[in-house]
């Protein structure tokens, strides 16, 4: 078994009108046996910018908890939060430094950039950038997510349809996929607020 | 005294005095004041700018406040230049502290920390001090809030009043007779914008010359940093009775 299906993940982000949808799932295991239901795999950087990490959990910490780092430092200089642009270039550089002995993650960034614009982006896990303007996944369910959301996207949806949307597509897409599951995680964010909801699915 | 054994930092002088390190307390002596105060329910800072011309553009920096962390910030008296490297290097070690434990630093060990820095400079290398004291006033669950002062020794304290930069003599004296153990961050904001108006050079008193700066816990329990805005400063100085009027021609 490869080392990013070692605790199974499930990532997408999606674009919508003025808004963006991220959603995890949220089992952790040890291969075929699952240790916990209720792992946190998307972050928040600040108030208009998210960041979900799969692949193997104690890579994706130990990223969160370094980029954190850098991004206290950065708004403690700038006088700013970081724009989701300067975010994915400097978690692409990050990852690009362990070239050869690389963190197991794959990071999706998403984030409300200039005049609150949705950005959403993924990247491999040597920091390989993909934009991309209607949604990104990752994780052991990624080949089911591409299809569920290539089939149930359409552009410019609001903040209520999207989160309909996106939970749909990976609610169906963790069924297919043994290693992720057991329920998911939705953030939806607008200019002006945050929704945090937990999905229930099947529990296997 | 000795000029013969000022020129090398890391050496006595024969009265056992560490001259570099004496000559450094006086640039700070020379610059804008800065006062601290420790409340029951907050610290409060006030800083004198010494910059004051129409020309310097000030949107949002400020020229004495700055946040190390989210739950410390502190106030800077001396020579700016090296107040910013020790910012950097002070917020540079919160954040390692926070990578490794998981948890905001606490506020004492950050102030070690740094004035280990300072201490090096008067130990070794051959480099002089840093010209600047600080004040730190932060909040962390094991002792609350609190007050520290360091100077370019590397020696701090922690203090329920302590003022710092020019006439902090005369401000510290004041402060001591005004004190009390209970007071509220509100009373402690008329007391620092009291004893640095008394001890200031300045005829008259406006928000322009001067900087708040507030640690508290919010109401959902969070520590906050807050500057305050020169508009409210100006109110509050009109409340407290400190400015005073413009000479009439």
């Amino acid at each position: 078994m490869s080392i990013f299906e070692y605790n199974g993940s499930a990532l997408v982000a999606m674009v919508g009108k003025n808004c963006f949808a991220i959603a995890s799932d949220r089992r952790l295991g040890v291969q075929l046996q699952t240790i916990a239901t209720d792992f946190q795999r998307i972050f928040k950087i600040h108030d208009k910018l998210f960041l979900g990490l799969s692949g193997l959990g104690s890579d994706t910490q130990t990223l969160y908890q370094r980029l954190v780092f850098r991004h206290k430092l950065y708004q403690l200089r700038e006088e700013r939060d970081m724009k989701p642009e300067t975010f994915a270039s400097l978690v692409s550089a990050m990852l690009y430094e362990k070239r050869f002995g690389p963190y197991f993650c794959q990071p999706v960034i998403a984030g409300l950039g200039e005049d609150d614009k949705p950005f959403i982006c993924t990247m491999d896990s040597i920091g390989a950038k993909e934009l991309a303007k209607d949604f990104v996944v990752a994780g052991t369910a990624s080949e089911s997510l591409y299809g569920a959301c290539e089939s149930m996207f359409k552009p410019d949806m609001d903040h209520e349809e999207l989160f309909e949307t996106i939970s749909q597509a990976l609610i169906s897409s963790v069924d297919r996929d043994c290693l992720s599951g057991w329920g998911g995680h939705v953030y939806v964010v607008t200019p002006t607020e945050v929704t945090e909801r937990i999905l229930k699915g099947r529990m296997d | 005294m000795s000029r013969r054994y000022d020129s090398r930092t890391t050496i006595f002088s024969p009265e056992g005095r560490l001259y570099q390190v004496e000559y450094a307390m006086e640039a700070i002596g020379n610059a804008g004041s800065a006062i601290g105060i420790l409340s029951k329910d907050g610290v409060v800072l006030v800083g004198e700018k010494k910059v004051t011309s129409k020309l310097l553009q000030t949107l949002t920096s400020t020229e004495k406040m700055y946040k190390i962390d989210d739950h410390v910030a502190c106030a800077v008296a001396g020579i700016m230049s090296d107040a910013n490297i020790l910012i950097n290097t002070a917020r540079v070690q919160a954040q390692r502290y926070t990578f490794s434990y998981q948890e905001p630093m606490p506020v004492e060990q950050l102030v070690q920390s740094l004035c280990d820095t300072k201490q090096g400079y008067t130990q070794f290398g051959g480099l002089r001090p840093f010209g600047v004291s600080f004040l730190f006033a932060g909040w962390d669950k094991n002792y609350g809030f609190q007050l520290y002062m360091s100077d370019p020794s590397g020696n701090y304290g922690g203090w329920k009043a302590a003022a710092v930069g020019a006439n902090n003599q005369a401000a510290q004296s004041m402060l001591k007779q005004d004190y009390k153990d209970d007071i509220s961050r509100e009373e402690a904001v008329q007391l620092a914008l009291k004893v640095l108006s008394k001890t200031m050079d300045s005829t008259s008193l406006t928000s322009e010359k001067l900087e708040l700066a507030e640690i508290f816990l919010s109401s959902s329990g969070k520590v906050k940093y807050q500057v305050c805005t020169p508009d409210d400063l100006g109110k509050m100085l009109v409340k407290y009775g400190v400015t005073q009027p413009p000479a009439e021609a």
